[in-house]
């Protein structure tokens, strides 16, 4: 089998990549700590009614994790195309264009799953730590693989647009916006329902808990429909990928 | 052997390539001559499978690059400077080639001592002077103890030294039994280098053939090289 070999390559490109380590870094220290900031307010004025459980608190901080996500699928593809081009080393060594793409991907899932397997015991335990109530087990892991099946998602609709671009810049800037500061589709669903079928309002239920915004689809259906748009993007890609020169 | 044949590659409306014919034999060093933009690189592109041609075919042993489930093992090649990604170290960037290719790490050591590389170690790529890089984009080609080598512009940025040492590995290669297609605008690298020439002006080739011929009846290959594509030939 080649694909083994080929995705042990590209991992070895990735876990030696800064811009890597920056997105898992991102995903880590920043969920922890607007974790600890929420989790500190709220065992500052137990009482009151900011009163958050720490589930929630720790949920609350997730969408950082889809930046670091963002930045992995993105650098995972734009850190072929830097000045110095490896690119034409990388199709050199695997001229499948198929397969290289399919060896990132795989790298872009396995990569974000190490993150959030890290980052998510450890952002729910510093919110249990600080506020002391307990977490219900069963309901922590589904909410956890709901939102690392996010992560990933958007990890690899990131490497996707990015295919596309070459350059890193435009995907992290509009994508980087998108999850953290101002979400399109949640501007595009105030005024058509649309919205909600876009990937990320689609998903968002992923996290589980209690949702700022209402209505849309459900858990499962919106986690196929931002599947879906993932599965597309990147057919598209792989179809760009394979007919563009290097 | 490599056998490129009515190769013709458009952008747009612009022809880069017009039905480029040639083969590189083993056990000889066949040098692609050309001023700049003439089409070496694009041939080059074509024939490691990274463009696509408009027409033609490009063969490497008969078989086209992209068929190739272990190209690195057949074919090394060297497309301008370090082909790395600058914030890997020599030894990291070349362990990844070796791995895609199901290359022993062993060869790692082995090609970066051949190439003169071996004391960078925790070095960065983005700090190694243009010599190094092209060092190591010739280290990758070595790796994979390939028969055939292709190398664009093999002598950019290495000094003197490095130059000897280059044409030094390149006709070792080919008395072993190697191929090697290697471009150049550098009329003197050539001379000292080539067994077989193919010169190139504005996407076609204008002449083919032994050195020595290409060659009768002018006073030096510049004067050949001038005469042939019609270029600058200020006398």
């Amino acid at each position: 089998m080649i694909l083994p070999r080929v995705v042990s390559a590209e991992w070895r490109k990735t876990v030696t990549l800064p811009a890597s380590w920056t997105g898992a870094a991102v995903a880590l220290l920043g969920s922890l700590l607007i974790t600890m900031l929420n989790a500190y307010a709220v065992h500052a004025d137990p009482g009151g009614r900011a009163f958050v459980a720490p589930l929630e608190i720790a949920f609350t901080a997730m969408p950082l994790g889809t930046v670091g996500a963002t930045v992995i699928g993105v650098s995972v593809f734009s850190s072929e195309y830097t000045n110095d081009r490896r690119i034409t080393t990388s199709l050199a060594a695997v001229p499948g264009r198929v397969l290289t793409l399919a060896a990132k991907a795989i790298v872009v899932v396995l990569f974000i799953a190490v993150v959030a397997a890290v980052t998510m015991p450890l952002t729910i335990g510093a919110a249990r730590l600080v506020i002391g109530e307990t977490v219900s087990v069963p309901e922590a892991v589904a909410r956890c693989l709901g939102a690392t099946l996010f992560w990933i998602l958007s990890g690899l609709i990131a490497l996707a647009i990015t295919v596309f671009t070459r350059s890193g810049v435009v995907p992290l800037v509009v994508l980087i916006v998108n999850s953290s500061l101002v979400s399109f589709s949640l501007l595009l669903s105030k005024i058509s329902s649309l919205g909600f079928w876009l990937p990320d309002m689609a998903g968002r239920r992923l996290f589980g808990g209690v949702q700022a915004t209402e209505g849309g689809l459900g858990t499962v259906p919106g986690a196929l429909v931002m599947a879906a748009w993932t599965v597309l993007l990147l057919a598209a890609a792989t179809a760009v990928f394979n007919r563009r020169d290097a | 052997m490599i056998s490129i044949d009515g190769l013709t590659k458009r952008h747009g409306g612009r022809t880069v390539l017009s039905n480029v014919t040639f083969r590189a034999e083993p056990g000889r060093v066949t040098a692609f001559l050309g001023p700049n933009a003439a089409g070496k690189s694009s041939t080059l592109r074509i024939l490691l499978g990274l463009d696509r041609p408009t027409a033609g075919t490009a063969l490497v042993g008969g078989r086209p690059y992209r068929s190739f489930r272990e190209p690195l093992r057949t074919v090394g090649s060297m497309l301008g400077g370090s082909g790395a990604h600058r914030s890997h170290t020599a030894r990291g960037h070349l362990r990844w080639v070796a791995r895609s290719n199901g290359i022993p790490d062993r060869r790692v050591s082995e090609v970066l001592e051949r190439v003169g590389l071996a004391d960078t170690g925790r070095t960065r790529i983005g700090r190694f002077s243009l010599g190094m890089q092209q060092r190591l984009g010739l280290a990758t080609a070595l790796l994979g103890e390939p028969a055939v080598l292709v190398l664009d512009e093999p002598a950019n940025g290495l000094d003197p030294e490095g130059v000897r040492w280059m044409r030094g590995l390149v006709r070792d290669h080919a008395a072993a039994g190697g191929t090697v297609l290697l471009s150049s605008h550098l009329m003197s690298e050539v001379a000292e280098v080539a067994d077989d020439l193919v010169v190139i002006a504005a996407g076609r080739v204008v002449a083919g053939g032994p050195l020595t011929r290409i060659t009768a009846g002018y006073a030096t290959l510049e004067d050949a090289f001038f005469a042939l594509t019609g270029t600058g030939g200020v006398r």
